[in-house]
């Protein structure tokens, strides 16, 4: 070091405050650190104790009634006789149906909007679809009951069961609240979550491939069908996964219009019953510790199954969203 | 066949399909405005002051109001809130900034795990955890339900609009010789803002109007109740007893707080598209000079 | 091959009388740096004699600045990618060094390790030695805050913070210092005229910094950099997002700032490095192919490749 160079920065003494400034924000740094690690820990104790309490509070149940509970159509709160046979069953019919037909208006809407529409029309029809995905459950719950139930009972009932009735889906009393009014109310609750991702999956395909193709004299529904349709239908399988676990857990808008009866019937125009329906009709009326624990371990199969589908469902949209 | 022929039914074939794909577009649209329709028309009529501002009568006699409830949704979506926006926040926070790290990247599974969770089980936890052992409903267990539900979304949203902050502003400030606490909380958050308020108002608008964790949780009440301790009135909760009952007086009881309840959804769904438009005016306007 | 002109703006006595290498740099063992340079396979010039011209009085060689910075064997990873090798050179105090190249060949990169910006994202490692004033900086045990608060940077795309104008400029101050409201308001003016925004930003200081056009934003970053009064400076393309217009406006601050700064400059627009610079170095590939003083570089090139590079071959 010659004596010309100048005295290094490093080395320099720091200005005035200098010194308790550097050591406050030492310390501001430490409590940010300690609060970023806390909340941390705090969320995966939350999420930690969610399935700790689920698991213990069914464990009763589970030991009560073991594997059988998932096939067994007992549901006597007087004689303690607890199954789970006819809730999964509601619950599986009415999230089935709701998925096929949303599936069908839901991609349709989301190929209209994306490809077909005028840029003004698509941006405002959006909006309304995705402000469907916004209005409570209890909105449609309360609108199913009074508006929906009545049509189903006195018009789409024996329309269909004119039409179809050698069907044993479309057989026997057409009650307002059923399983059909469910899955109605059900499909449009889940039709802006396959519509949005949908429309956003197909945004996401570079122009170049469309215009490749129109470039050889393709029609605009060809493109649609044939070139885009193809590059996303994993991505829209994941969409209707996402929509299926939704679909699965939803509660309080099937409560009021499935009529709330723990059979299983062939018929969709009986009355029928999901699991999470029994839990939110039954829970404070559970009398022992079995009845609650067998509704906590419905809760739990319901949770875990939402849980597979709706993890499937994400992995496979992030896949082709990228 | 000739080739003009096929051209034509290839273009009807076309121009079906798009009709098709357009009329389902129109008829999902159309569901929701005939939804608010019957809300509005139904629900208007019994919209008064008297019904905004009086307790619930007795079972069957008329002239009730659904007060208790507004304030009551009020009070435990707002402790829900206070419980579920630092914890969402400083989540997403350490989820954008440590994003390499393993832990980070199981966290953020676990919040889309969480995000996927039903509501009902989700009440199910606040029941078993709050309720059981302290032997009565409450309001502040309904809360802690809601603030369950609301921070995945926080974390999700948070993190997305921390992610979209260019990476030189962190380089800018770490290279003035920032310490990390100051570089997030003061250039990074705060450039993420408008991302991290949307997200706010979105988790508000997911849980205002859940009702099915508040059945043994809050469990409703009749009377005010301001003592989050104790069980307490909400509004979907009413709307709910009010519809399955048998009672006209009720039933349009029911259509009239359902009115109120989509007006606040969706001014809060406005609200959060808004603070993303306003916080991105905000950062061009200079920019286009 | 013509000469590039260079504009008569500058008042340093060092253009346009060509001197040598070593003379600029005493500190620096000429016998070391030959062999270091041979390495980087850079051709060995023999020693000119310091021509002293009527009209130019005689270079102030003998006060001469030292190198303020020394890269000594440089390389950077990229996790297994190998991203610069063996890179030598010196950067001197009060000059501009051009950090030139096609894209890719590491000049961002090696600016980047000058501060240790690199060690936000894990799996970047650097190895080999950097001397700031002699001492390395590359030891894992350095204080990385006052490093930064003796290197400042510029980025390629102006970087406001979210905050008043200033407030921009007044954060790297508030990190050192405690200052009474009065002085920060003097030293806040004195760094915007320095940075040459003060006329136009003295009314509304208050308005955020987002508020103002590519050009002055990023002249509010160098207001900023230097405001912490750092001692080198390091452009990243600061005019690369900018009009012709912003871009002269840059330039010639630059000029102005090179007067107390030790400054590195990466730029892919070769006029400006002629322009701006004192000196160039030619990365190619991760490699140091030539260093020299820029006027010789842009008329001599010792190099095929930065021959190449410079009319245009490639890149």
């Amino acid at each position: 070091m010659t004596e010309q160079a100048v005295a290094s920065r490093l080395d320099r003494p720091s200005p005035p405050g200098g010194r308790s400034l550097r050591r406050a924000q030492r310390i501001a740094s430490q409590c940010f650190a300690a609060a970023l690690q806390s909340s941390c820990w705090l969320f995966m104790l939350v999420v930690g104790g969610l399935a700790a309490e689920l698991i213990w509070g069914a464990r009763l149940s589970i030991r009560t009634f073991g594997i059988g509970f998932l096939w067994s159509s007992q549901w006597n709160p007087v004689t303690q006789q607890f199954g789970a046979a006819p809730f999964i069953y509601g619950t599986l019919v009415t999230s089935v149906i709701a998925l096929a037909l949303a599936a069908v208006f839901g991609i349709l809407a989301a190929i209209y909007l994306a490809e077909f529409a005028p840029r003004r029309v698509g941006t405002y029809l959006g909006l309304l679809i995705e402000l469907l995905a916004a209005v409570p459950s209890i909105v449609y719950g309360l609108w199913g009951l009074f508006v929906l139930a009545p049509i189903v009972a006195n018009w789409i009932g024996p329309a269909l069961q004119k039409s179809l009735g050698f069907l044993p889906i479309f057989q026997g009393t057409i009650y307002g609240v059923n399983v059909l009014t469910a899955s109605f109310i059900l499909t449009l609750m889940i039709v802006p979550t396959i519509t949005a991702i949908t429309r956003d999956l197909i945004a996401a395909i570079p122009t170049r491939n469309r215009e490749a193709a129109l470039a050889l004299g393709a029609t605009r529904w060809e493109v649609a069908s044939q070139v885009v349709l193809p590059a996303v239908h994993r991505g829209i399988l994941g969409a209707c996964l996402l929509a299926f676990g939704r679909a699965l857990g939803e509660t309080i808008a099937t409560t009021m219009v499935i009529g709330n009866r723990p059979v299983i019937s062939a018929s969709l125009f009986a009355p029928g019953y999901t699991v999470a329906s029994v839990i939110a009709n039954e829970f404070t009326e559970a009398t022992s510790d079995l009845y609650l624990s067998a509704l906590i371990e419905l809760g739990l199969i319901l949770m875990v199954v939402s849980l597979i589908v709706i993890g499937l469902g994400r992995l496979m949209v992030r896949l082709f969203i990228r | 066949m000739s080739a003009l022929s096929i051209g034509r039914r290839r273009k009807l074939k076309n121009a079906i399909w798009i009709a098709v794909c357009g009329l389902c577009a129109a008829g999902v649209a159309a569901v929701l405005l005939l939804i608010m329709g019957y809300i509005v028309r139904e629900g208007i009529g019994a919209i008064s002051i008297p019904f905004l501002t009086r307790l619930p009568r007795p079972t069957g006699i008329a002239g009730g109001g659904v007060a208790n409830g507004i304030v009551g949704t009020a009070i435990i979506v707002g402790i829900g809130a206070v419980m579920a926006f630092p914890v969402g926040v400083l989540v997403g926070t350490y989820l954008a900034v440590y994003s390499h790290k393993r832990m980070a990247q199981s966290l953020s599974f676990v919040a889309d795990v969480l995000a996927g969770v039903p509501s009902i089980a989700i009440g199910i936890f606040a029941y078993t955890l709050l309720v059981e052992p302290l032997r009565h409903f409450s309001a502040f267990s309904a809360s802690f339900a809601f603030a369950v539900l609301m921070v995945p979304l926080v974390i999700r949203a948070t993190e997305a609009a921390m992610a979209l902050v260019p990476r030189e502003l962190r380089e800018a400030a770490t290279a003035l010789g920032a310490p990390e606490s100051r570089v997030v909380l003061k250039i990074l958050v705060v450039a993420a803002r408008p991302g991290i308020v949307t997200g706010l108002l979105l988790s508000l608008a997911r849980v205002t109007g859940e009702t099915a964790p508040l059945l043994f949780t809050a469990f409703g009440s009749q009377y005010w109740e301001l003592n989050p301790a104790q069980p307490m009135a909400e509004l979907s909760l009413q709307i709910f007893s009010y519809a399955i009952s048998p009672y006209a007086d009720w039933h349009a009881q029911a259509w009239a707080g359902a009115l109120i309840l989509i007006v606040a959804v969706f001014l809060l769904s406005v609200l959060a598209r808004l603070s993303i438009l306003l916080g991105r005016e905000g950062n061009s306007i200079g920019s286009a000079l | 091959m013509t000469p590039l002109q260079r504009p008569d703006t500058i008042e340093l006595p060092l253009n346009p009388v060509p001197s040598r290498l070593a003379e600029q740099c005493p500190d620096m063992d000429m016998e070391n740096t030959r062999t270091a340079l041979s390495l980087a396979r850079v051709a060995v010039r023999p020693p000119a004699p310091p021509v002293q011209t009527a009209a130019h009085p005689a270079p102030v060689a003998a006060a001469a600045l030292p190198s303020k910075v020394e890269i000594r064997d440089v390389s950077f990873f990229y996790g297994k990618f190998q991203a610069l090798r063996g890179i030598t050179l010196p950067l001197c105090d009060r000059r501009v060094t051009a950090f030139i190249g096609p894209s890719g060949c590491g000049k961002s990169t090696l600016l980047r390790i000058l501060n240790r910006i690199y060690e936000l994202y894990p799996g970047q490692t650097a190895t080999g030695e950097v001397l700031i004033d002699g001492q390395n900086i590359l030891t894992p045990a350095l204080d990385l805050d006052r490093l930064r608060a003796q290197v400042g940077m510029v980025f390629q795309k102006p970087t406001p913070f979210p905050m008043s104008i200033y407030d921009n400029v007044a954060f790297g101050i508030r990190l050192y210092e405690r200052l009474p409201k009065a002085e920060l308001d003097d030293r806040i003016e004195s760094v915007l005229r320095r940075a040459a925004l003060w006329d136009e930003v003295k009314d509304k200081l208050r308005q955020s910094g987002l508020s103002l056009s590519g050009g002055q934003q990023q002249r509010l970053c160098i207001a900023r950099a230097i405001a912490i009064e750092p001692e080198i400076l390091l452009l990243d393309e600061p005019a690369s997002a900018l009009d012709p217009l912003s871009t002269q406006r840059i330039e010639e601050l630059i000029a102005e700032l090179k007067a107390d700064y030790c400054i590195a400059l990466v730029t892919h627009n070769m006029q400006q490095a002629a322009r701006s610079s004192d000196y160039t170095a030619f990365l190619y590939l991760g490699e140091l192919i030539e260093f020299d003083e820029t006027e010789r570089i842009f008329t001599h090139p010792k190099e095929r490749r930065t021959e190449d590079y410079i009319t245009g071959r490639f890149g």
